[in-house]
């Protein structure tokens, strides 16, 4: 399959920025004087716009992964490039989206959105204007005041995402960001993301464990395969966006995927194995 | 930072304090009612301990400790759990219970002396009146906290009454129980060491007040620490107790 | 309204038999106290303490004892609960302060607070001074307490937020572990309002020179007014129940967000 790069596909902004570079980064925690590798010669290039989909079985590093792009943590080998420049600690370029909303009970929401703007060198009133505009990007006009208990899941995780968008990342990571939502929602928000890519421009790496929410979304799919953590394959999804889901591309792509992840004999934890070794 | 930092820390600044204690003593920047040094202190320790005072008034201060608290963790237990499995009970004594309740112990003091005079009985009454409000609260709210869901598994099973206590009732509220009788136990032994201090004619507030009384600093630092200490040993002690008879829920 | 929604027992008076307790016991003090004879002493009937309670606040003694054991009781709450918090947030924000602190809190928590009063009565006499550090230490305890352990319990990821917006420490602080830790704090500080009560009157009963309820009961049982005595259980008491209430009131308003906080 010909890869046909993702500014080339109709109705996508073209970005110059955002381009992000992972060279044989290799990650281990140290658990009980042992060495958990988590993470081993990860290489992958993201170009400035694209929208990646990561995909593997759970406990195989792509958390840890998304963490070392974003800088929570500085402690691995390889390097992580953002336009040429290595990356050290957290930076308003790269936004991070959890799985969990993560907004402060005790702010209502426009209030948790500006809170991502607090350290921006602009006036006031560019980050009123720029809240109110990432508000009605993610259709929540109408509910600045609302506190998040008084949000739906669906509507949490939007918020979540004006948060971080309302900095304008060069690249925005997403960590299974609709996991926690229900199938309804997820479908709809699939496409609500989707729509504030395409209106964004901005480098997107998400992560998910559904196969088919990362060939919906998704320029690329990347799979990954646990202990260590590393890449097995990457598949192109040459489809225009906004996509059709009834697709049969889509579902040729899906049943590819699926049979390589499920031929892979189910993946032990690592801690487990460590704590059976230490019986040995 | 280095994982030894904490250890350091944490043993290096008690000693720091007593050493700057130390040294203000040495050099004598105040008089000796007011301050003394650790050294002193700990000559005084000894003199209290070869003349037998401090083990008389720590035996008397104990033995009262032991008759009041167990009298009043025992009715406190009692009446919380009648309380807790009769109607009628609540209703007639629930009140008097929760208003009673937010009377500190400490403000009987002078009415109990007024009634009772100063001697031992006075002395056992208010303590086991400081044991018996914490047990018996819990007592009440665990066996009110046990969801009747369990019950009624029980009577699904047809299960009779003594297996309904013993496996259900007790495993279900001892360890709030537990906690309360815990409670009850510092309670005790701060309202002790109140009332010595009040009546002043025996035990280890009586020892601390008459040091006072006669500008004995090193004496009632002495009587500080040892309070402290058999506080912090009695709960300790409690709860090694609690741990054991609670080592099924970790299990 | 239909009869079948209409509880009736709600007006049944059954919370009437809640009085039978009191109302005996009442009767027979009473019926002591009258009679005479061996407790004569000390039983003092209902009337003579009723008449005790209006000469006492007819001369304005019981609102003037009244009065500075409430203000003593909350001063200790303001300077206790104010060093108490800061205390906190120091131990909360810092493990090398929290390592060095914890060992030396931890072994003067253990003496039972009134146990200090004879020291403290030592180096400051026997006077207010003695009677507040006392006080302020009984709501000291508590406050750094759940203030360490309310910023401690800060979850890892609401600190990860923090950190990937950028924020400054004292942005982190104030903006997210701060009111992430309130309940707590609260909490603390309503426990610190129930033990400075209790201090209060303990302080007072040992140094009993000057005023308060505490003083007041003491001097009366050295003059063998158990009338006296009485009214000043009742009013320690029914101050005790406001607290009470006042706390429950409070807890379950300042705490409401903590149960939608999942
Ligand atoms: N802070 C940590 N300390 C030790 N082990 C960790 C830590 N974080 C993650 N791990 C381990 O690293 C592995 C990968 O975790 P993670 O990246 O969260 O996986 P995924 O997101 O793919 O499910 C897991 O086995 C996990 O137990
Ligand atoms: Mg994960």
């Amino acid at each position: 399959m010909d890869y046909v790069p993702h500014s080339q596909i109709p109705g996508h902004k073209i970005k110059q920025t955002g381009a992000v570079s992972l060279k044989g980064i290799k990650k281990q925690f140290n658990f009980k004087d042992r060495e958990l590798k988590v993470l081993s010669e990860f290489s992958l290039d993201v170009q400035p716009g694209e929208f990646v989909s990561i995909v593997g079985p759970s406990g195989c590093g792509k958390s840890t992964l998304l963490r070392l792009i974003a800088g929570l943590d500085d402690t691995y080998d390889g390097t992580i490039a953002l336009d040429g420049q290595r990356v050290a600690g957290t930076s308003l370029e790269r936004g991070l989206v959890f799985q969990d909303h993560r907004l402060f009970p005790w702010m209502t929401l426009e209030d948790n959105i500006a809170l991502a703007l607090t350290n921006r060198q602009i006036s006031k009133d560019a980050k009123a204007k720029l809240v109110a505009d990432h508000i009605a990007l993610v259709g929540l006009k109408g509910f600045e005041k609302a506190f998040p208990h008084q949000l739906s899941g669906g509507m949490a995780q939007r918020a979540a995402i004006a948060r971080s968008l309302v900095n304008e990342p060069k690249v925005l990571l997403l960590d299974e960001p609709f996991g926690a939502l229900d199938a309804l929602t997820r479908v709809h928000l699939q496409g609500e993301l989707q729509r504030i890519w395409l209106a964004q421009g901005s480098t997107m790496i998400m992560i998910t464990h559904d196969v088919e929410e990362a060939l919906y979304l998704g320029d690329r799919v990347v799979v990954m395969q646990a202990n260590p953590g590393r890449i097995t394959h990457t598949v192109d999804v040459n489809l225009p966006h906004p996509r059709d889901r009834a697709s049969p591309v889509l579902h040729k792509l899906k049943d590819e995927i699926l049979a390589e992840l499920t031929n892979v004999p189910e993946p032990s934890n690592p801690i487990v194995r460590l704590i059976k070794g230490d019986d040995q | 930072m280095k994982p030894d930092l904490k250890l350091i820390l944490s043993v290096g600044s008690p000693l720091l304090l007593l050493i700057v204690w130390q040294a203000v003593t040495a050099f004598k920047l105040f008089p000796p009612e007011v301050l003394v040094s650790p050294t002193a202190v700990i000559a005084a320790f000894g003199e209290v301990i070869t003349t037998g005072e401090l083990q008389r008034h720590l035996s008397e201060s104990l033995t009262r400790l032991a008759g009041g608290f167990t009298t009043g963790a025992s009715l406190g237990l009692l009446f919380g759990l009648a309380l807790a499995l009769s109607k009628t009970v609540e209703r007639v004594f629930g009140p008097t219970f929760q208003a009673l309740r937010q009377v500190p112990v400490l403000a009987f003091i002078p009415m109990l002396i007024l009634l009772l005079g100063i001697d031992e009985v006075f002395k056992i009454v208010i303590i086991a009146k400081a044991a018996f409000f914490p047990v018996a609260l819990a007592a009440y709210d665990s066996v009110k906290g046990v969801p009747k869901s369990y019950f009624e598994v029980s009577s699904l099973y047809r299960a009779p009454w003594w297996v309904l206590i013993s496996k259900i009732l007790i495993p279900a509220t001892i360890p709030n129980i537990l906690a309360g009788v815990r409670l009850s136990l510092t309670r005790s032994w701060l309202v002790l060491v109140a009332a010595e201090l009040i009546v002043a004619d025996s035990g280890l507030g009586q020892m601390m007040e008459m040091g006072r009384q006669m500008f004995r600093l090193d004496i009632v630092m002495v009587g500080v620490i040892v309070a402290g200490v058999i506080g912090f040993a009695l709960d300790r002690l409690f709860q090694l107790l609690q741990a054991h008879a609670l080592r099924w829920k970790t299990a | 309204m239909t009869l079948k929604t209409l509880n009736l027992n709600a007006f049944k008076p059954v919370w009437l038999m809640g009085l039978i307790p009191p109302v005996l016991f009442l009767l027979w003090w009473d019926h002591e106290a009258v009679k005479g004879g061996a407790n004569a002493l000390a039983f003092v009937s209902l009337a003579q303490v009723g008449q005790a309670l209006i000469d006492m606040f007819a001369t304005g003694e019981l609102g003037l004892s009244y009065g500075s054991s409430l203000g003593r009781a909350l001063s200790g709450l303001l300077i206790g609960g104010g060093i108490g918090t800061l205390v906190g947030i120091a131990m909360g924000l810092s493990k090398p302060i929290e390592w060095a602190a914890s060992p030396i809190y931890n072994s003067f928590r253990q003496v039972p607070i009134l146990g200090w009063l004879p020291l403290i009565g030592l180096w400051f006499g026997s006077g207010d001074l003695s009677k507040l550090i006392i006080v302020a230490l009984s709501a000291f305890y508590p406050t750094v307490l759940y203030t360490f352990e309310g910023l401690k319990q800060v979850e890892a990821r609401l600190l990860d937020v923090a950190r990937v917006y950028r924020l400054s420490g004292w942005q982190t602080f104030w903006r997210i572990q701060w009111p992430a830790a309130l309940p707590s704090i609260f909490t603390g500080l309503f426990q610190a309002l129930a033990f400075t009560w209790i201090s209060t009157i303990g302080v007072e009963l040992l140094f009993s020179s000057g005023a308060g309820l505490g003083a007041m009961m003491q001097q009366a049982q050295l003059q063998a007014r158990l009338d006296i005595v009485l009214v000043c259980i009742l009013f320690v008491g029914l101050t005790g129940f406001a607290i009470n209430f006042l706390i429950k009131r409070l807890s379950q308003h300042v705490l409401s967000w903590r149960s939608i906080r999942a």
